[in-house]
């Protein structure tokens, strides 16, 4: 393979891992416009759609139609989602919305360790794609559905496969509707104006509760879209995968400036591609170091992130 | 006399607004300034330029006829290099930890003998120099240099101003929104502000030296006697949070007093207050400025500027458009149309 | 200092009650009792463990109690004062603090447990590396916001944690280092201990983790103290009331002539001293720097739980929270393990209590911060205890 071939494959790679946690970021990103909350939570329901789309392989058997069972799971995964997401902000976040943010941040990591328990307790179903009930901690394989066929023909040393193709497919068309939901609806607008000053928008009328609501249902619903694509992808979940996930996504849209979704999703792509770099060169051992440096260097030169705005403190 | 306060041609600008243009006055030792004008006139903002908290886009300050950025000197830039010689030997460990290690370390050592700690730096220094290894560790050592001589660099430019110079200069003040330490208690929100003349560091306050100890009864005494000047005494032990609106309000004077400055700058004390407190407050003003200390102040309460203001500055939408005293200023034709509109209109 | 009577009165009784608890232990035991009973009053040997994090909490404390600053990697300081204890006092490295003298006095042969020179020198070492590199932390990290500072110190977390498992020749890897020299016996209270120890496993027939740790109870235990009457006198101190005004409001901090960057830098140091002596602490009891990912985001969290849930900025609550958040895992879970283990292991997931740790805890953060925001013991109340009765206000002449 030569320089420029490699190069190529890592952009790919890079790209393509960049976009799944642009999902998981949007979601983050979101809702920390919106409350400034640090949802800790966030990565493990990513974690919890993972298994329920594994759940739904397994007891609906679409290793036999791997289309139907993808637009299945891309529907159900992320509706499950969205619905776990609203429930917890109304039982957990909603009664404690007046107090001090450390409060509800607190709150989110109890909720992101009982997320976890329950991918433990799920992973020990005693189902056949869980591996009949033993070992319940241990990471279950995720049949490959669709296959990696390369789609520039079986002799391409560069690599665009199927799953590449489900990432761009899934994604991209996402973060389009979801721009146009945020500019365009009047519900998106809520959402922007609720970000900005939830005080104001409370004078104009808007019920921020139902805005702070669906900001938590469309966060959870791109979790959902993301934990498919992530366990289609990478064809492996464990009750432990939520955490790195987070960590990533969290840490991409703090890069690219927290609250703003473009900057979110930049801020993935820069570390799709650092990561598929630094693997690719074979220092897989410093990769995660090497990403937290990369936001330490970008926090020195820019304290609000790339994108990010200065807020300036009224005296 | 120089004077306590010199402001010259001072703009502060936020990217297409201008709050302040151009505005320039002095302030006398023992007077009593006022800045008035009507809301959004910039009168915050002139505070917030002063004090460093937005540093001016131009113009100058100057306390005592000297600015208060701090200068350029020998001693600073001998930091900045200090603080690039030592980023050069941390990167340099840091790239070289490993081999240094083996050769330094790990070849000398026999299992449970002595260490030969003498061979150990002449070891390690030949690795530096060997001639593998003196490109990178040479190359290392010069650009964490600049970086760090650098960084140290662009930090002290960007605090020159800072608040904490402006009030170790001799410049105190207080906030439009009350800003205490709620969780503090009043005598503690005074110790806060005597900070600058206290001595003591946390050694001292963990081993409970004598000194310490001593340090501290002294300035309780002192800060109890500010609060008393205030008419707090009796709060000392109280949160901060828990005090009524007006009390908080010479709390925050208190406070602004205890690090004995040369200007003291009140940004609408008498806001919400009744007619008696009002006058309380004047007498308060009048006392702290008999004490020696020099006050300017912003203020939308009319008989509290009138009375006890020595001279008056009167903003407009960031200009100054009058100067002078009371009599002069309730007299002006331009600051009459600021605040009621022009004639006919 | 004025501390209402009241409060010391409690003070002194649970610090009364903690120095009697082995020999209460002890004395129970020789009781005719139900073995199930004697399987779960033995918590004495669990307990050096708990004191040493909570002298991790304390320094967290530091950090996000008083100064406001919220730190999410408080394990690296736990693990950068566990490696430094570990190398500078094993005997696979020249450094071996203190054996020179433990040579002199035992003739030559090495002990597995150190002298006290070298446990001091040891843990003091541990601390001033923990403060350089608290201090070095906080240095790029000044400016920052609070969100943006506490995915620095996450990221940071994750970065010891590599450099650890990657730095073979120093640190060994995943292994850890060992052996490590255990803290220093207290001679009568080892005697009491072995014959406990022995008494216990002839009754009850259970395996006591950590069995020469009830010796080392009594020095964790002072130790403890101590961490916690120095962050006291700290607190009541010039550098306490400045981390506090910081965390109440920077900008008027800094319009009152406090040098803001050197007090957070101060608080760094502080609190990553205190975290880095609880993991000196830690490694010298269990013989081992313990394995670079045992270091990870969860302990961290579990140290910021034990600050929020104890209270924040509030000493007595700290403790109380380290010993709910880390009791639980150290105590219950363990004795709960015991009991449980010598019943049918059919490898159920649902019957085996470890696998429920993770979701007793969440829903007790979340009942806890739902129903009792502001921690345990917060440091108002007892403030509140404190406080005179209001007077009427006078206007002043």
């Amino acid at each position: 393979m030569s320089w420029f071939e490699f190069v190529l494959q890592q952009l790919i790679t890079g790209l393509t891992n960049g976009l799944i946690i642009a999902l998981v970021a949007l979601g983050y990103t979101m809702v920390y416009g919106i409350i400034e909350l640090i949802n800790f939570a966030h990565g493990d329901l990513v974690m919890l759609g993972a298994f329920l789309a594994l759940t739904l392989i397994g007891a609906c058997h679409l290793e036999g139609s791997p289309w139907l069972g993808l637009g299945l799971m891309l529907i159900a995964v992320p509706v499950f989602c969205a619905a776990v997401n609203w429930t917890v902000d109304r039982v957990a976040y909603r009664p404690i919305r007046h107090a001090p943010k450390l409060t509800a941040l607190v709150s989110a990591i109890g909720v992101s360790f009982i997320f976890m328990n329950i991918g433990l307790f799920w992973g020990g179903a005693p189902m056949a794609v869980f591996g009949g009930g033993a070992a319940a901690a241990s990471p279950k394989d995720v049949p490959d559905l669709i296959g990696h066929t390369n789609l520039l023909g079986s002799g391409s040393l560069v690599q665009i496969t199927v799953k590449d193709a489900l990432v761009a497919l899934v994604t991209i068309p996402l973060m389009v509707a979801l721009t146009w939901f945020v500019r365009r609806t009047r519900i998106g607008t809520a959402m922007r104006a609720t970000a900005q000053n939830p005080m104001a928008a409370r004078l104009m009328g808007i019920d921020v509760d139902r805005v702070i609501g669906a900001t938590f249902i469309i966060g959870g619903a791109l979790a959902g879209m993301a934990a498919v694509v992530q366990s289609l992808y990478y064809n492996t979940i464990s009750f432990q995968m939520g955490y790195r996930i987070g960590l990533d996504a969290f840490t991409a849209a703090v890069l690219g400036g927290i609250g703003n979704l473009p900057g979110a999703v930049l801020g993935s792509i820069v570390i799709g591609l650092v990561r598929a770099f630094s693997d690719g060169y074979g220092a897989t051992q410093w990769t995660n170091a090497l990403v937290f440096l990369v936001l330490i260097l970008v926090l020195v030169f820019r304290p609000s992130g790339i994108l990010g705005a200065h807020v300036r403190e009224k005296v | 006399m120089t004077a306590v306060l010199a402001v010259h041609d001072l703009t502060l600008r936020f990217g297409g607004l201008t709050a302040v243009n151009a505005v320039g006055f002095s302030v006398e030792p023992g007077q009593i300034v006022a800045v008035i004008g009507p809301n959004g006139a910039g009168k915050t903002s002139l505070f917030n330029a002063i004090t460093g908290i937005h540093p001016p886009t131009s113009g100058r300050i100057l306390i005592d006829g000297r600015d208060v950025a701090a200068p350029y000197s020998i001693l600073a830039a001998l930091r900045w290099l200090g603080v690039g010689v030592a980023t050069a030997c941390a990167a340099v460990l840091a790239i070289e930890l490993l081999p240094l290690w083996d050769v330094a370390i790990e070849r000398l050592y026999e299992y449970r003998k002595p260490f030969p700690w003498g061979s150990a730096v002449p070891a390690a220094w030949d690795l530096l120099t060997s001639r593998a290894e003196r490109k990178t560790v040479a190359l290392t050592a010069l650009v964490s240099l600049a970086v760090g001589a650098f960084g140290a660099w662009s930090v002290w430019i960007r605090s020159r101003r800072v608040p904490e110079r402006v009030a170790r200069a001799g410049i105190a003040r207080t906030f439009q929104n009350i800003r205490l330490f709620r969780e503090l208690s009043a005598l503690d929100n005074v110790l806060v502000g005597m900070d600058a003349h206290l001595t003591s560091r946390s050694w001292h306050a963990v081993l409970r030296l004598p000194r310490h100890r001593k340090e501290s009864a002294t300035t309780r005494a002192l800060a109890l006697e500010i609060l008393t000047t205030v008419g707090l005494g009796p709060d000392a032990h109280l949160t901060a949070g828990s005090l009524p609106y007006g009390h908080q309000r010479r709390l925050e004077i208190a406070r602004a007093l205890a690090s004995r400055p040369k200007l003291l700058l009140l940004d609408e004390p008498a806001a919400g207050m009744n007619p008696v407190e009002a006058v309380a407050l004047v007498a308060l003003i009048r006392g702290i400025r008999d004490s020696g200390v020099t006050v300017l102040l912003i203020e939308h309460h009319m008989r509290v500027v009138m009375g006890i203001s020595d001279r008056i500055v009167v903003l407009h939408y960031g200009n100054k458009i009058a100067e002078g005293t009371p009599e002069q200023i309730r007299a002006d034709p331009k600051v009459i149309e600021a605040y009621l509109g022009a004639e006919g209109a | 200092m004025a501390i209402e009577r009241r409060t010391l009165a409690w003070v002194l009784a649970l610090v009364a009650a903690a120095l009697l608890l082995p020999a209460i232990e002890y004395g129970i035991h020789r009781l005719p009792l139900w073995p199930w009973l004697m399987k779960w009053t033995y918590v004495a040997p669990l307990m050096p463990a708990i004191f040493a994090f909570m002298i991790v909490s304390l320094g967290l404390n530091i950090v996000t109690g008083f100064t406001g600053l919220l730190n999410l990697g408080a394990a690296a300081f736990v693990a950068i004062g566990a490696y430094t204890y570990s190398i500078l006092t094993c005997e696979i490295y020249p450094f071996r603090l203190g054996w020179v003298l433990d040579e002199v006095i035992a003739g030559g042969r090495p002990s597995a447990h150190a002298t006290w020179l070298t446990f001091v020198l040891g843990t003091m070492a541990a601390a001033g590396m923990g403060a350089l590199v608290g201090a070095a932390l906080s240095l790029p990290t000044m400016r920052l916001r609070g969100d943006y500072l506490a995915i620095v110190t996450l990221g940071f977390c994750e970065i010891v944690q590599d450099l650890l498992k990657n730095l073979d020749p120093i640190t060994k890897g995943t292994t850890g280092i060992n052996p490590v020299p255990h803290p220093p016996n207290l001679p009568a209270l080892a005697a009491a201990s072995e014959g406990s120890s022995a008494f216990i496993q002839h009754a009850t027939g259970i395996y006591l983790y950590y069995r020469d740790a009830t010796p080392h109870y009594l020095l964790y235990l002072l130790l403890m103290l101590g961490v916690a009457m120095l962050c006291r006198n700290l607190r009541r101190s010039r550098i306490g009331r400045s981390w506090v005004a910081v965390r109440e409001d920077e900008l008027a901090a800094r319009s009152s002539g406090l040098d803001t960057a050197r007090i957070k830098l101060s608080a760094f140091s502080w609190g990553a001293a205190l975290c880095a002596t609880g993991g000196a602490l830690i490694a010298a009891l269990v013989g081992t720097s313990i394995d670079p990912a045992y270091y990870d985001f969860q302990l961290s969290i579990i140290v910021l739980c034990a600050v929020i849930v104890g209270g924040m900025g509030s000493i007595g609550g700290v403790i109380l929270g380290a010993l709910v958040m880390f009791g639980f895992n150290g105590i219950v879970l363990v004795r709960l393990s015991d009991a449980l283990a010598g019943s049918h292991t059919d490898g159920n997931v649902l019957t085996t209590p470890n696998n429920w740790k993770f979701l007793v805890y969440g829903l007790a953060l979340v009942l806890v911060m739902r129903f009792k925001p502001e921690g345990l013991l917060p440091a108002r109340e007892v403030r509140a205890e404190m406080r005179p009765p209001r007077q009427a206000p006078t206007v002043p002449p």
